[in-house]
């Protein structure tokens, strides 16, 4: 029979699991901060996202999504349709930590890619430890926020500097290394000619939504076909 | 709707989804439903890149950017070698056209 170790260790572990990750998320959390600053967000407002919201691609999207101008409801909605990944990260880990109803509401705040993907493959995995992973990387995202946000006020004007480049090469990050494999890289580049094509009569948010749904769609379908073969 | 608003909308759906799977731990999704989960972020990252960056004023450049930068994330593997090489050789198109 093994001694669970204290809440306080298995807190420090998943939170020292994620500490090399930080080179990788800091300078995303700077990017995020200087490009919401080029859409026209305020300080606070760049801030309480990274705070509330806490997911990176989405928080990317919004802050473009506003700096177009889109309508709140594609913006909301986009969100939706990027962070929906997350019940996937909570069914996988709820069935590996038992959870009060207490403790969902607080492990759901902080979840993450980041988090999960080094929660899931911990061997010694606990409310503790997924915490601790968690409520790293939001602190790492929080504090590079603000820095951000301040380094961009330095920033004379953004759009002489284009950084607008950095929205797609942020998600160029986050594509490229899940195109492992002939189905994912079909889905992308089925993904990317339908968005173009529709992006010639559609709004921005419309496009990533649609996108969205039927590349994913395509994907699943092209998948599961191919496993039954 | 206020920018706030719109916030706490993100906040929202994004808790939700995040609650909603941690609550419902012991519900089978068929394979189908599964791999539609695992190919939305490669769908919507592919319609955020493509058409801001080939509708763009300057997109020549932001195209042979983007193909460093993706060069650059298969070779390296890491986020930020991506999007400093890829801005460097955008910095470096603007300066010359």
């Amino acid at each position: 029979m093994t001694v669970a170790a204290p809440f306080r260790v298995s807190f420090l572990s998943g939170f020292r699991a994620i500490v090399p990750l930080w080179l990788g998320v800091a300078p995303f959390a700077v990017a995020y901060a200087v490009t919401a600053k080029a859409s026209g967000l305020s300080l606070f407002e760049t801030q309480w996202m990274s705070l509330t919201v806490f997911a990176g691609a989405s928080q990317f999207a919004a802050a473009g999504l506003f700096g177009q101008g889109a309508a709140p409801i594609s913006i909301v909605v986009t969100t939706a349709v990027l962070n929906v990944r997350h019940l996937l990260y909570g069914l996988s880990l709820a069935q590996k930590v038992p959870m009060t109803l207490g403790q969902r509401l607080l492990a759901a705040q902080f979840l993450t890619d980041e988090a999960y993907g080094m929660a899931v493959s911990a061997p010694g995995l606990n409310l503790a430890f997924l915490l601790g992973a968690e409520l790293s990387l939001y602190t790492v995202w929080n504090v590079f926020t603000l820095l951000g946000s301040l380094l961009g006020a330095l920033v004379p004007d953004p759009e002489k500097l284009g950084v607008g480049i950095v929205f797609p090469l942020a998600f160029l990050g986050l594509l490229i290394p899940q195109l492992v494999g002939r189905v994912p890289m079909i889905v992308a580049a089925l993904s990317g000619l339908l968005a173009w094509g529709l992006s010639r009569v559609l709004p921005g948010g419309v496009v990533v939504l649609a996108t969205g749904v039927l590349g994913a769609l395509a994907g699943a379908w092209l998948s599961t076909r191919r496993n039954r073969a | 709707m206020s920018v706030f608003a719109t916030l706490l909308g993100m906040w929202a759906v994004t808790y939700a989804a995040r609650l909603a799977g941690l609550s419902l731990g012991r519900v089978q999704l068929s394979a189908f439903w599964l791999a539609f989960l695992r190919f939305v972020p490669i769908s919507v990252f592919a319609a955020l890149i493509v058409p801001d960056v080939v509708g763009s004023a300057d997109w020549p450049q932001q195209v042979l950017a983007c193909a460093v930068a993706a060069l650059l994330l298969w070779r390296t593997r890491s986020l930020a070698w991506g999007i400093v090489g890829g801005f460097a050789v955008y910095w470096l198109l603007r300066q010359v056209t």
